[in-house]
């Protein structure tokens, strides 16, 4: 038994021995420091890695990739797609963890690798709470898509925030149009990004020293709020071409809450007025200050949101366009019955049928609404007491043009937030892309404003204003033409058997409607145009 | 063991046993009642997994392994005339996974790639019955029990890591299972012999992979059968 004893303890020794050899493979260094701009992991999650012809067959493979690929080109250089996890801060300067994309071009071609330019961008807005960027597996990513064609599949190292409040972020709420938050947000994933190539799988991919700052709609916005922050550290960019953006944000929230309501005001408003009640804490002392009732549970919390805006729309959760109320509120100024009458006028619900947006317009008024008509009023008097200067007709170049002193809380935001303020102007060059009928992000009082606030840089041609649907001219010609060829072809398409034979006025709707993305594509391509240059 | 092959083990051992003592009819209490074998075990993997799940994961995503070879040791106690214990391990061998599935994700080759490597620390008590009596050279026998499987020096290879995104930590939960074995004994003296046997065990275990926190998951059950060619010594 003595035997039996000692070679079974031998065999348990061996086993023991050989068991605590064991070791494992690290898996991303985790950064215990919470600084912004500073990975969560580094080196990120790869995602994807398609070469250039992988690529091209993923977009090839379904109709709307088609019609990007027609715009951007085919790819020259393959992609690969990273997530970047990295350290910013809220609104209040709360911190957390955001998340975005790196995409990195790949492949043998001299564009594709070795120092390359960096293209921040700035996507635009997301209702769906998990929304990534760097996520090219996931169909529903379009904007992902066209940047990484556009930009990365072409050579520019990208670089793009899914912003806080989205995906992995527990900030709760997104900042929406908040430049400083924004901008910031922008540096960090800038800086995160920067402390990543040099890790990826492609590290022979390095920053060329070339920052263009690019960003659509929301992106637009945060994209010039980016410049000014960049420009005010003392940071040089190369170029830039905000696009589409709403900059003037006190002048549109004047014109939209004088009854030319945007497309997709309904999903615009909860954002942004959640995002400057954390911000300033004064936008209301309770929902049901500024919403109806039908609509005023909850709505803190409704967007960004991980269950599909058409679902929302389908459970009341948001009325689907009626921001305002049919129902024109009156307005009674104590001792000046003119103004009441006027301001009671300019607030009914807008019929002039010699304005192809009436229609547009009008369908931002219903029943049930969302805004109720105290607190419009209440916006609207400040207006009328504290005029934006983009109102004034004719507007006056260089001015100040925002309203000095705005005092309804909302307008107060919006004028802190509006880009005409800072005493700055762009230093680089810089294009401002847009299309004139856009219904969703107005052009004239968003770009033409700031055009006309920086009349100088324009005639210094340090800014370039570009209207997709403008007249073909000058060196974005092809892009105009190209643009309005698309626009013609899917008039064509609705008034078509295969587009469901709409009546004229029906189809020039739909295409009004699918308008402000339709122009993404090619202010992109005018925006790669325009930083090939340098 | 560098140079041993599965051709040439069973031509040393039955030379080795054919110079043992030769076998005398022996009485119960003469006959050693602990015995030592060395040997080959060749494992055959009969992998069943379920899809790789977690982000980024298209459909099909699955795992594989490459048969492997490995030196085979155990200890057999007698515990009567027809029942001995065993307790066998083996140096624990290093397996491969092999991707399986889609021929690329996205553009980095995976199918039939070597993703990643992991040694098993696989030993097994088992309980075994012998035919025929004490005195017949040959004696086939067959045996359950148990298996408890550990695995160690996990990496994910550069192959692996493309596949996944990154530096990879793999970890997969240890198995507990049946074993079952038939086999064949000669022994044609006291204290040499040779056996070969085949065994089926069931392996199980939970794979996790973490590449930058994002977390994919599988269940695998390994399937392996080995077959095992060993000289034993008695004492």
């Amino acid at each position: 038994m003595k035997r039996f004893r000692s070679a079974f303890g031998a065999i348990v020794a061996a086993v023991l021995v050989v068991g605590c050899g064991g070791t494992n493979t690290e898996s991303a260094p985790v950064n215990n420091t919470t600084t912004h701009g500073t990975l969560v992991e580094n080196p990120p999650l790869r995602i994807a890695s398609l070469d250039a012809t992988t690529f091209q067959a993923q977009l090839s493979s379904s109709t709307a990739g088609q019609q990007l690929l027609q715009v951007t080109g085919n790819p020259t250089c393959g992609v690969d797609f990273y997530y970047l996890k990295f350290y910013t801060a809220g609104a209040k300067g709360e911190s957390t963890v955001s998340s975005g994309a790196l995409m990195v071009p790949t492949g043998a071609a001299g564009t594709c690798s070795g120092p390359r330019p960096i293209v921040l961008y700035a996507h635009g807005t997301q209702t769906l709470q998990t929304a990534n960027m760097a996520d090219i597996t996931n169909t529903s990513n379009t904007e992902g898509a066209l940047i990484a064609a556009m930009f990365a599949a072409q050579g520019y190292i990208v670089v793009a925030p899914n912003y806080a409040g989205y995906d992995i972020s527990t900030l709760g709420y997104h900042p929406f149009l908040n430049a400083s938050q924004q901008s910031g947000e922008m540096i960090d994933i800038l800086a995160a990004a920067r402390s990543a190539l040099p890790k990826t799988f492609a590290a022979s991919t390095t920053d060329g020293g070339k920052l263009f700052v690019t960003g659509y709609s929301e992106g637009g916005y945060v994209a010039m709020a980016t410049m000014q922050a960049l420009q005010a550290a003392g940071a040089r960019i190369t170029a830039a071409a905000p696009m589409s953006g709403p900059y003037a944000l006190e002048a549109f929230g004047d014109a939209i809450f004088f009854g030319h309501v945007n497309l997709g005001s309904t999903i615009f408003a909860p954002l942004i007025t959640t995002s400057y009640q954390h911000a300033y804490s004064n936008i209301y002392a309770a929902p049901t200050d500024v919403y109806t009732s039908t609509y005023a549970s909850g709505i803190e919390t409704v967007l960004p949101n991980a269950t599909p805006i058409g679902t929302l729309f389908q459970n009341n959760k948001l009325p689907q366009t009626a921001l305002f109320d049919s129902t024109t509120p009156q307005v009674t100024i104590p001792n000046n019955p003119q103004l009441s009458a006027q301001l009671t006028a300019l607030l009914s619900v807008p019929n002039n049928p010699s304005d192809p947006a009436t229609p547009i317009y009008a369908a931002g008024f219903g029943e049930p609404n969302l805004v109720n008509n105290t607190y419009r009023v209440s916006y609207a008097l400040d207006a009328a007491a504290n005029p934006d200067g983009a109102t004034q007709s004719p507007p006056v170049a260089g001015a100040p043009l925002a309203a000095a002193a705005p005092t309804q809380t909302l307008r107060k935001a919006l004028y802190t937030n509006d880009l005409r303020n800072g005493n700055w102007g762009p230093m680089e060059p810089t294009l401002l892309c847009g299309g004139d009928q856009d219904p969703t992000v107005f052009f004239s009082i968003n770009t033409g404003t700031m055009a006309n606030f920086w009349s100088p840089e324009v005639q210094a041609h340090v800014i370039t204003v570009l209207d997709v649907n403008g007249t073909p001219g000058g060196p974005f010609a092809p892009i105009q033409t190209a643009f309005q060829a698309s626009q013609a072809q899917l008039l064509q398409f609705y008034l078509s058997a295969a587009g469901g034979s709409l009546p004229l006025a029906a189809a020039q709707l739909q295409v009004i409607e699918g308008y402000h993305t339709n122009v993404a594509p090619f202010c992109a391509l005018a925006a790669r145009s325009f930083f090939a240059q340098f | 063991m560098k140079n041993l092959t599965l051709k040439s083990l069973p031509v040393a051992l039955i030379t080795a046993a054919a110079v043992a003592t030769p076998w005398t009819a022996a009485r119960a209490d003469e006959v050693p009642a602990n015995t030592f074998r060395a040997g080959i075990y060749e494992i055959f993997y009969h992998v069943k997994a379920d899809d790789l799940q977690g982000p980024y994961v298209p459909p099909g995503v699955n795992v594989d392994l490459k048969n492997t070879q490995t030196a085979y040791f155990a200890y057999i106690r007698r515990l009567t005339s027809y029942l001995d214990l065993e307790i066998a391990f083996g140096v624990p061998p290093k397996t491969k996974t092999i991707g399986k599935g889609p021929a690329t994700l996205g553009s980095v080759p995976y199918n039939g790639q070597t993703i990643a490597t992991s040694k098993w620390l696989a030993p097994s008590a088992l309980l075994e019955y012998k035919f025929l009596s004490e005195s017949s050279p040959f004696r086939p026998y067959v045996g359950v029990g148990v298996n408890y499987t550990s695995f160690y020096d996990r990496q994910v290879t550069p192959a692996g890591q493309a596949g996944t995104g990154g530096p990879t930590r793999l970890s997969l939960t240890s198995s507990v299972g049946p074993v079952g074995t038939v086999g064949i004994k000669y022994q044609p003296g006291t204290r040499w012999s040779v056996i070969a046997s085949y065994s089926i065990s069931r392996v199980s275990s939970d794979l996790k992979t973490d590449t930058a926190g994002v977390i994919r998951t599988t269940h695998i059950s390994f399937g392996p059968q080995a077959l095992v060619v060993a000289a034993g010594y008695s004492f």
